[in-house]
């Protein structure tokens, strides 16, 4: 009963606090919602992003022909005409295009030649009928000219792409060449056209059950979970600096004076925050779904059992309502614990994977990470959202949170105890 | 007459403080006593009322609260007493209703027997119209009632009050005052710490005269003023024993 009675008074408390309910309820929502458009395009990582590439074609053959084939076909690549390479360099360094690729003059030809010069030095080898020519024959040139401002992963994919569609038309030369010298003298035979791509086929898929295929980790799915353990865990800031005004108001000290009211003053701020923590995560869970996909960004997609994700929630709702009401009972001024419980949770969160993932960090963070209740949280959120994990597999994680809520409570009451009665 | 309050040799010295808050302090009070904890700034009457409480151990010498060890016995002790402290202990964004009704709870009233104490002592000290204000609009005068009714919603057999008057009005005041004798008159005991004199000269049976964390003079108030045929009245005595000298 007297639990309950401080869980109804928090209410009415949190209630009659405008700046409280919005700081609890409305700056989280704006906080997923923004930061989950901002890191938007960095998810992506560029997968989505159509770029435009400047093409000097001063070879018009066969290979600048290929390279605008395959171009053509690609969705992250538009080729832009340019004739003169000297203007492309210049549009590249003001920033106009992030890459140009140029094929100089008689690339095709250079490449055939040396290709033929290939062949035909392999027949000598081997003492077959061919005329080898040693001399040597000038490199083949083709550059790509890059903004320094590019991503090093986008230039890697361009860069790769370009080799790729060269070293297939090489091949194909090769190809022809080999017919030719094997059928000289003889009549012509039917001209084969091999499917280079398809002697071994390469196909990619996550390893997630068949009707999660394609959910993989994008600004929602990333930035939903992470931002609302972050919301949770920034309870402390209503919960302690509630705490710590109720100490300088007076109204504690009533509540130390009555016998038996320790135990229960705090069990029924934490079972109240505790019910504000569900409900945040209720209410930005119900944003991934129904308010991003609004703004042009994925849907959340809750893939894991519906019960393991409650338990989840529950156990880092406990986390960060325990850290909250140690916070608040340890500190004694409201800016002694504000500051260090602000900072402390934006430490945590930095550590535990909510503003970038664990993976992306240096190596230190990621052996620190493995300390922070948030990455718990957030480690348990992709195992039950991407990988559809059982409970078995969340369950060290959620022990984890859970027991660090139990220390900081039994820490809190004891800290609480000893600061108030004989 | 049985004994409600008995210090023994009570010494607390705060930490790098140059001497004790109290020192050796010892005295009684009997049942049905309105005692008059008396003394000038830094006197030593908060680390009593404190210790008094339970809300601070002391360094050595025991506290017994109606027969009981406070140390051993601290919690069973809490349920039997009421301490209405100088600050406004209430929540002020609750209005008085709701704040007694919390108070009530947490003291293990019952429902029934709540409703009722708040009715009969939001009448006593009209505060019924407001009975569904938010105590933070209340004036200082409403407050203090307000937290005084807190106090006593359990109905203790021991009331502990720390500067009740401080900044209310005359009314207010008087209201309170008039209070406490027909509480005393009711039998229960009450440790009345003030700086105001003629109010502990109007209700006080009993007086202790404490400064500097020792007992000046405690008995009746008929005994202290009797032990100063000098002083006419219970200001003169209060600065004969306490000097002239300004304490901040």
């Amino acid at each position: 009963m007297k639990i309950l009675s401080t869980l109804y008074k928090e209410f009415l408390l949190l209630a009659r606090d405008p700046g409280g309910m919005a700081l609890i309820f409305i700056m989280p929502l704006a906080l997923v919602v923004v930061m989950a458009l901002v890191q938007d395009a960095p998810f992506r990582d560029y997968q989505e992003i159509k770029l435009e590439v400047l093409f000097v074609d001063a070879d018009a053959d066969s290979l600048s022909a290929k390279i605008k084939q395959a171009f053509a076909a690609s969705p992250n690549v538009s080729l832009v005409m340019e004739k003169d390479s000297i203007v492309a360099k210049k549009r590249v360094q003001a920033g106009d295009f992030k890459a140009a690729i140029i094929i100089p003059q008689n690339t095709s030809a250079a490449l055939r030649n040396k290709t033929r010069q290939l062949i035909t030095t392999v027949f000598a080898d081997f003492g077959l009928p061919a005329q080898a020519d040693s001399t040597p024959l000038p490199g083949v040139d083709l550059k790509i000219l890059f903004d320094p401002a590019i991503k090093a992963n986008y230039k890697q994919s361009l860069s790769g792409a370009v080799e790729k569609i060269i070293a297939n038309v090489q091949t194909a030369w090769v190809l022809d060449e080999l017919q030719s010298q094997l059928g000289e003298g003889k009549p012509a035979p039917p001209k084969r056209d091999f499917k280079l791509t398809e002697i071994v086929r390469v196909s990619t898929q996550y390893a997630s059950e068949n009707k999660f295929q394609g959910l993989m980790l994008n600004s929602v799915q990333h930035n939903v979970p992470a931002w609302t353990m972050f919301a949770m865990f920034f309870i402390l800031y209503p919960l302690a600096g509630n705490f710590i005004k109720e100490r300088e108001e007076g109204s504690m000290l009533r509540l130390r004076l009555i016998s038996g009211s320790q135990f229960p003053v705090i069990a029924g701020k934490f079972s109240f925050y505790f019910l504000v923590c569900l409900t945040q995560f209720v209410m930005m869970i119900a944003v991934g779904i129904f308010v991003m996909p609004w703004l042009g960004l994925s849907k959340l997609a809750l893939g894991g059992d519906a019960l393991n994700i409650f338990i989840t929630a529950c156990a880092v709702a406990m986390a960060a309502t325990g850290y909250g009401v140690l916070i608040g009972v340890y500190f004694k001024t409201a800016q002694q614990a504000l500051s260090f419980g602000s900072v402390s949770v934006v430490i945590l969160s930095a550590i535990g994977g909510v503003w970038v993932p664990v993976y992306v960090m240096p190596e230190i963070l990621q052996s620190l990470s493995r300390f922070s209740p948030m990455s718990w949280g957030l480690e348990s959120f992709n195992d039950l959202f991407l990988r559809q994990a059982s409970i078995g597999v969340i369950l060290p994680n959620v022990l984890k949170l859970v027991a660090f809520a139990l220390v900081t409570l039994l820490a809190s009451v004891v800290i609480h105890k000893s600061r108030t009665v004989v | 007459m049985s004994i409600v309050v008995r210090l023994d040799h009570l010494t607390k010295q705060y930490l790098k403080a140059p001497r004790p808050a109290v020192s050796n302090m010892s005295f009684e009070i009997p049942e049905g006593a309105v005692f008059g904890l008396l003394g000038p700034n830094g006197a030593g009457k908060s680390t009593t009322v404190m210790m008094l409480c339970g809300l601070m151990r002391p360094d050595s010498g025991t506290v017994s609260v109606l027969g009981l060890d406070m140390q051993e016995h601290g919690a069973e002790v809490r349920k039997k007493i009421g301490v209405a402290p100088q600050e406004i202990a209430l929540f002020p964004t609750l209005t008085a209703h709701e704040n007694l009704v919390y108070f009530g709870r947490m003291y293990g009233l019952k429902k029934d027997e709540i409703k009722r104490q708040i009715e009969k002592y939001l009448s006593v000290f009209n505060l019924r119209e407001k009975a569904h204000k938010q105590v933070g609009t209340f004036s200082g005068g409403m407050k203090k009632r307000l937290n005084l009714i807190a106090a006593l919603l359990h109905q203790p057999r021991l009331v502990i009050l720390d500067e009740p008057t401080a900044g209310v009005d005359v009314q207010s005041r008087n209201m309170i005052l008039d209070f406490l004798t027909d509480l005393k008159a009711e039998g229960t005991s009450i440790i009345y710490s003030s700086h105001v004199l003629e109010e502990a000269e109007r209700i006080c049976t009993h007086l202790g005269i404490i400064d500097e964390g020792t007992v000046l003079q405690t008995g009746t108030r008929g005994h202290v003023m009797a032990q100063h045929p000098d002083c006419q009245n219970l200001e003169q005595l209060f600065l004969k024993l306490t000097g002239k000298n300004i304490r901040d």
